[in-house]
């Protein structure tokens, strides 16, 4: 999956329109990024590559940015 | 004899707490949204009073009125529960007595949570295998909901209370209907789907009644079940799939081999990404959970039986049942039907 690929998969998560997230965008200012999001972002980063990301890996990410980098995908 | 499932009959709470109610009270999450990600409309919830015997009695009265047997006819009584009705005495004796199953027959309960079914049914079957009984009454009875604070969304949303009778009777036949098992334990998940208070370790005080709020706005105390819902999906992806691996490995069967695949039904996101990551066809795959929750211990019966009803369980056909919970535990057997 491409970077752009699967930044749409993370706005279907999150309910945004496709296109909307580009990376910089800080997690604590997306309403839907809870606990359930984090559950499909990790679903998300097993199909993607088989990435199995641990919960406080997850936890210390800020940036959408940041979410790309600990799943893995070619930024 | 080997053991082979003769009946199965569930039995869920009257009082209902529906997704729409769920959304009254938490006004941020939409219907369609707790919908969507659990797959779970309606839970079924315990009264006050209503107690882990209370649900398995009247799911094993629906398993008797339905002919399948008498209760004098049970030798042995299994009952699996992480709610008891009490520490002592053991509840699958209470049950035994309302029931009026022979003073003659052993009962016992086993703790354990969503994997139970496929342990009961391993200790079932070598019950009969061994010859010390031939019609083993197999229940499973949760009330976690006494459990739930009623401002933890997380849990809230997902499990209900609810109980199941199988009869797994003995019956002559060139080879098992029940089996191989696969089980597996692994204590150090223990703290990540939990009830810290309440048992001998910590009694219940003051102190460990005290709310605390999480990150997400979910408020609990350590009286109350604490599920950390992050590492209970790791844990599951961890043991799914290879326990499905290693139990056609042990029976000698390929993937397509198996006509219908019963895992715990945790819910809907989870089971959706485990299926597709095992390779398992959504015709030959059983969600189960709309009207009833994640009922622990009860969900892969509750699934097998509406399988069943919906004509998805053919005579000879191969089921898998996998179950995963607290622990960590899981287990997975094969049943020919």
């Amino acid at each position: 999956m491409s970077r752009d690929e699967f930044l749409r998969s993370i706005d279907e998560i999150l309910e945004l329109p496709p296109g909307t997230l580009k990376g910089t965008e800080a997690l604590d200012e997306l309403p839907l990024w809870d606990s359930t999001a984090m559950i499909s972002f990790m679903t998300l980063a097993d199909s993607n590559n088989g990435t199995r990301l641990a919960p406080r890996e997850l936890g210390a990410c800020i940036t959408v940015g940041d979410l790309l980098r600990i799943a893995k995908v070619d930024v | 004899m080997y053991g082979s499932i003769r009946a199965i009959e569930y039995f869920l709470p009257e009082n209902v707490l529906s997704t729409e109610r769920l959304a009254e009270e938490f006004p941020d999450w939409m219907v369609a949204k707790i919908d969507a990600r659990t797959g779970i409309h309606s839970r079924h919830i315990s009264a006050a009073g209503e107690c882990a015997s209370d649900l398995a009695v009247a799911a094993a009265k629906k398993l008797f009125a339905s002919g399948v047997c008498a209760p004098e006819q049970i030798d042995f009584v299994l009952l699996c529960t992480q709610s008891p009705d009490h520490f002592l005495p053991t509840t699958a004796c209470l049950v035994q007595d309302r029931l009026s199953i022979p003073t003659s027959a052993g009962a016992l309960d086993f703790n354990l949570g969503s994997s139970g079914y496929v342990y009961g049914l391993g200790l079932a079957e070598g019950l009969i295998q061994s010859g010390q009984a031939s019609r083993v009454l197999l229940l499973t009875a949760e009330t976690y909901s006494k459990f739930i604070n009623r401002r933890d969304r997380s849990v809230r949303t997902i499990f209900g209370d609810g109980a199941t009778a199988t009869l797994v009777s003995g019956e002559q036949a060139e080879k098992p209907f029940l089996g191989p098992f696969v089980y597996g334990s692994n204590g150090s998940g223990a703290a990540h789907l939990i009830v810290p208070a309440g048992g001998l370790r910590r009694p219940r005080s003051a102190e460990t009644a005290v709310e605390t709020e999480d990150d997400q706005g979910n408020v609990r105390s350590q009286d109350n079940l604490c599920m950390n819902g992050m590492e209970i999906f790791n844990f599951t992806l961890s043991v799914a799939p290879s326990t499905v691996e290693k139990l056609l490995e042990k029976a000698g069967l390929a993937l397509g081999d198996v006509g219908l695949f019963v895992f715990h039904q945790a819910n809907r996101h989870i089971l959706d990404h485990l299926r597709k990551r095992v390779g398992i066809p959504a015709e030959k795959f059983v969600i189960a959970m709309a009207d009833s929750g994640n009922t622990g211990s009860s969900s892969i019966p509750i699934a097998l039986k509406k399988a069943t009803e919906e004509g998805r369980v053919t005579p000879g056909s191969v089921v898998m049942l996998v179950g995963f919970g607290p622990g960590y535990s899981w287990g997975g057997t094969l049943w020919r039907a």
